[in-house]
């Protein structure tokens, strides 16, 4: 439950962090999705048969969506069903050299 | 009925997302994001100020080299734009009198209301802003620089913050006019703060560097407001029309604070 919240807490500042430092150091107007990228890189690194990978997945895709442009739900949906994807993946299809907790 | 545990996940989660789909065809969706940009505000003012502080550091650093000749030309750009600004107050005063002796109503000034930019979204051209429904925002209403650039409009508008659409958006089109070749064209944005203006007659001879400003025409946007500098000139013997680049006149991370335009004349 405690990670669970950590993880909560992680993503807002993560995407506050996104939306308003990391904007000065575009590329173009274009700036790294640090949300998608901790998320995703999150679910890989954790144990499969864990679950707060999900959780975070669900936190990061709230808050990217409340701090982004379309419905509430959009990035929601897509970023647990990549953590989903991923947990899938690592439990049935192959298994990283790396199974340890992040 | 025995769920595994990871059903049970998939259950609360598609749950969670239809929730959430609704809110969006409702006002709720708007107010739990107002209430969320209430409660980060204060941090994000502080990301916002470090950014801009860190990224003209390392701007300066890499700039360096070039600081010296920028400077030069700045200095030579600046007295050759006083000599135009004193003839131009010149003609404005002229144009005052004269419409006052015709009878026609002098030209009023926009009234403005301040605002502090909160962030900017990571995909797609929009800003968030620092005043909303509770300040009179509508949406519609021009944004623009301290310096009369034009930045975009108001998109949506929540109750203590609006979010305004910035004129690289490729949403965005509207008219615009190059004074000094007296030729009117049509800008969009390409997305990644980047502007074209195309549909410019093929007569007039557009040069790098010459000032975009908007033009009265589609009402969008109020006359006058600094677009941008062409930075290059596509014209070919075959097309009608030329197109031009426009590097635009704000640079989203080097300003900290808005004016929205409530009424113009």
């Amino acid at each position: 439950m405690k990670k669970i919240l950590f993880l909560i807490l992680l993503t807002y500042f993560l995407t506050l962090f996104q939306s308003s430092f990391v904007v000065f150091f575009n590329v173009r107007g274009m700036v790294p999705n640090l949300v998608l990228i901790f998320i995703f890189l999150f679910n890989i690194f954790e144990k499969p048969s864990e679950n707060s990978g999900i959780a975070a997945a669900a936190a990061g895709g709230f808050f990217l969506d409340i701090f982004s442009g379309g419905h509430l739900g959009i990035n929601l949906i897509i970023l647990t069903a990549l953590s989903f994807l991923i947990k899938y993946f690592l439990k049935n299809i192959f298994t990283l050299p790396f199974s340890k907790k992040l | 009925m025995r769920i595994s545990s990871l059903s049970k996940n998939i259950i609360l989660v598609v749950f969670l997302a239809s929730i959430f789909l609704l809110l969006n065809y409702t006002g709720y969706s708007k107010k739990i994001k107002n209430i969320f940009y209430f409660i980060s505000v204060s941090i994000q003012g502080v990301f916002w100020k470090a950014g801009g502080g860190v990224s003209e550091f390392f701007g300066t650093i890499i700039e360096i080299k070039n600081l010296k000749n920028e400077n030069e030309d700045l200095r030579k750009k600046i007295q050759e734009l006083s000599f135009q600004i004193a003839q131009l107050e010149e003609l404005k005063r002229e144009n005052e009198v004269l419409r006052e002796s015709l009878g026609i109503g002098l030209e009023k000034e926009f009234s403005l209301i301040l605002s502090k930019i909160v962030s900017k979204e990571a995909s797609g051209d929009f800003i968030l802003i620092e005043k909303g429904k509770k300040d009179r925002v509508t949406k519609g209403m021009a944004v623009i620089t301290p310096e009369k650039a034009l930045v975009g409009k108001i998109e949506e508008v929540y109750d203590d913050f609006s979010r305004v659409i910035l004129l690289s958006n490729k949403e965005i089109c509207f008219d615009a006019k190059i004074p000094q070749r007296d030729a009117a064209g049509l800008i969009k944005g390409k997305g990644n703060s980047q502007l074209s203006i195309s549909l410019l007659p093929r007569e007039k001879e557009i040069s790098v560097g010459d000032i975009v400003v908007t033009a009265a025409l589609g009402g969008i946007f109020p006359e006058g407001l600094l677009v941008g500098e062409i930075n290059e000139v596509e014209r070919s013997d075959v097309q009608s029309f030329q197109q031009a680049e426009i590097g635009p006149a704000f640079d989203i991370t080097k300003v900290q604070e808005l004016f929205i335009i409530t009424k113009s004349r």
